[in-house]
């Protein structure tokens, strides 16, 4: 008798952790639980943060050495501080760029938004992809700077993603590369900046779709795809996005099929700047 | 499980999470990194059984959840079945095999990352399953394979076995 129970401890313990497993998870998937959860991830990220950073300090030189062992010994410090400095000025180049088409079509009719407008916090990003199924990273800002969910953040030479979760000094950024629901970016090309689409990341490190454009529009290999900037859109308008990098389309297809590279290396990043732009409601 | 042995546990879990956000987070390849969280489970499982490895994987997995940006609890369903089966799978097998923990190693990362990608899929992020799961794969399952030894040292320090009422021990793990 005895042994028969010790032998169905271990299915009542898995059945128990399961059972709390799953409803840990609706509760987090139903948003039911959504303020406690992001409470207590807030928390935990804070009290962790002195460690990571600790720990960081400590690790982040062999860090650096066997992400250069795998990437072919590009990362050196030096090289990070001036690409990005060759990248602000890629950025500002194409934003000039883009500025000018859209101001010879639209005029200011379209109430224009800018980014030199809106202030910007700056951030270094401290974890590149935490979890091997999304495509994100943390920075070292959070709400004690200002940074709130839904903010764009641009590094490099355009567009990296938006903020989705912040803590007192951290801040968890949603990449435009990421395969899921929420990354999409509604992007403007064409000679007069008048066609739209929308951005689908395919996850870490690939390049993007671009959806929702009719067939034979207007479209280049090497235009640049700045956000729309539409109405209720998630990040102002004009900012640098992608690339194209190849389209092509069937005599019965009922849209183009698009292809792009984000234009700010993703896989690199160091430094990004958080825009204090909030989403339209 | 002991007070000492809850503290032992408890560092062992906060030094591994250490690990991998700040060295392991950055050791890309195709997007993927290695998973060290993942190994916990089934150090757990493999030194002390399908129990004490459910309970142990569960734990790590809510605090790697604690840290990642996809549903929270998924990680803890992953860690508790994945404790557990390593667990129940090396039952009984002799320890002192220096491959064993390896070839758990590798298995228990194939298999978490599989759950992890098949029920993120299921919580709408189909791209979990049908664009990240084979680099993880590729980069996270040997890297298991090299992490399998230290992670399962840590984690036998923190889990010693329990000796039961008949002088035998359960769930011995390799020193």
């Amino acid at each position: 008798m005895a042994r028969t129970r010790r032998a169905r401890r271990p299915r009542l313990t898995i059945g128990l952790l399961v059972l709390a497993s799953i409803t840990i998870i609706t509760l987090d998937y139903r948003g039911d639980a959504h303020g406690a959860i992001s409470s207590l991830k807030n928390t935990a990220n804070d009290a962790f943060s002195p460690v990571q950073h600790a720990v960081d300090a400590v690790t982040r030189p062999i860090g650096s050495f066997l992400a250069g062992a795998f990437n072919g010994g590009e990362l050196q410090q030096e090289n990070e501080k001036l690409r990005d400095e060759v990248a602000q000025l890629q950025r500002q180049t194409l934003a000039e760029q883009a500025t000018q088409n859209a101001l010879r079509a639209l005029d200011a009719l379209n109430h224009l938004t800018w980014t030199p407008g809106i202030p910007t916090v700056a951030a270094q990003v401290i974890d590149l992809n935490p979890s091997n199924f999304a495509a994100t990273v943390e920075l070292n800002v959070g709400t004690a700077n200002g940074v709130a969910p839904g903010m764009p953040v641009v590094g490099g030479a355009g567009l990296v993603g938006h903020v989705t979760a912040t803590a007192s000094t951290t801040c968890t950024v949603l990449l435009i590369t990421d395969a899921g629901a929420d990354s999409p970016v509604g992007v403007r090309f064409g000679p007069a900046s008048a066609d739209v689409g929308l951005t689908q990341g395919a996850g870490i490190g690939k390049p993007l779709t671009v959806t929702d454009i009719t067939p034979g529009a207007p479209l280049h290999k090497g235009e640049i795809l700045t956000t729309s900037g539409l109405q209720n859109a998630a990040y102002p308008a004009l900012i640098p996005v992608a690339r194209i990098t190849g389209f092509s389309s069937t005599p019965s297809a009922t849209e183009e099929s698009v292809t792009a590279v984000p234009l700010a290396d993703l896989s690199q990043l160091e430094y990004v700047d958080v825009l204090q732009w909030p989403p339209a409601p | 499980m002991t007070t000492a042995d809850l503290a032992r546990s408890t560092i062992v879990m906060v030094v591994v999470l250490a690990v991998q956000n700040t060295l392991l987070d950055g050791v890309r390849v195709a997007g993927a990194h290695p998973d060290a969280m993942l190994l916990l489970p089934m150090a757990a499982g493999y030194v002390a059984g399908p129990d004490r490895g459910a309970g142990f994987g569960f734990a790590a997995g809510l605090l790697a959840d604690l840290f990642l940006p996809t549903t929270f609890g998924l990680s803890a369903l992953v860690g508790c079945l994945v404790g557990y089966g390593t667990g129940l799978a090396t039952r009984g097998l002799v320890r002192s095999s220096w491959w064993l923990p390896l070839i758990a190693a590798a298995g228990a990362t194939a298999v978490g990352l599989s759950m992890y990608a098949i029920l993120g899929a299921v919580l709408g992020e189909p791209g979990a399953l049908r664009t990240d799961l084979v680099p993880a794969l590729v980069v996270a399952t040997p890297a298991a394979v090299v992490l399998a030894t230290p992670v399962v040292r840590m984690v036998t320090w923190a889990m010693p076995p329990v000796t039961s009422g008949r002088g035998a021990s359960v769930g011995a793990g390799s020193r």
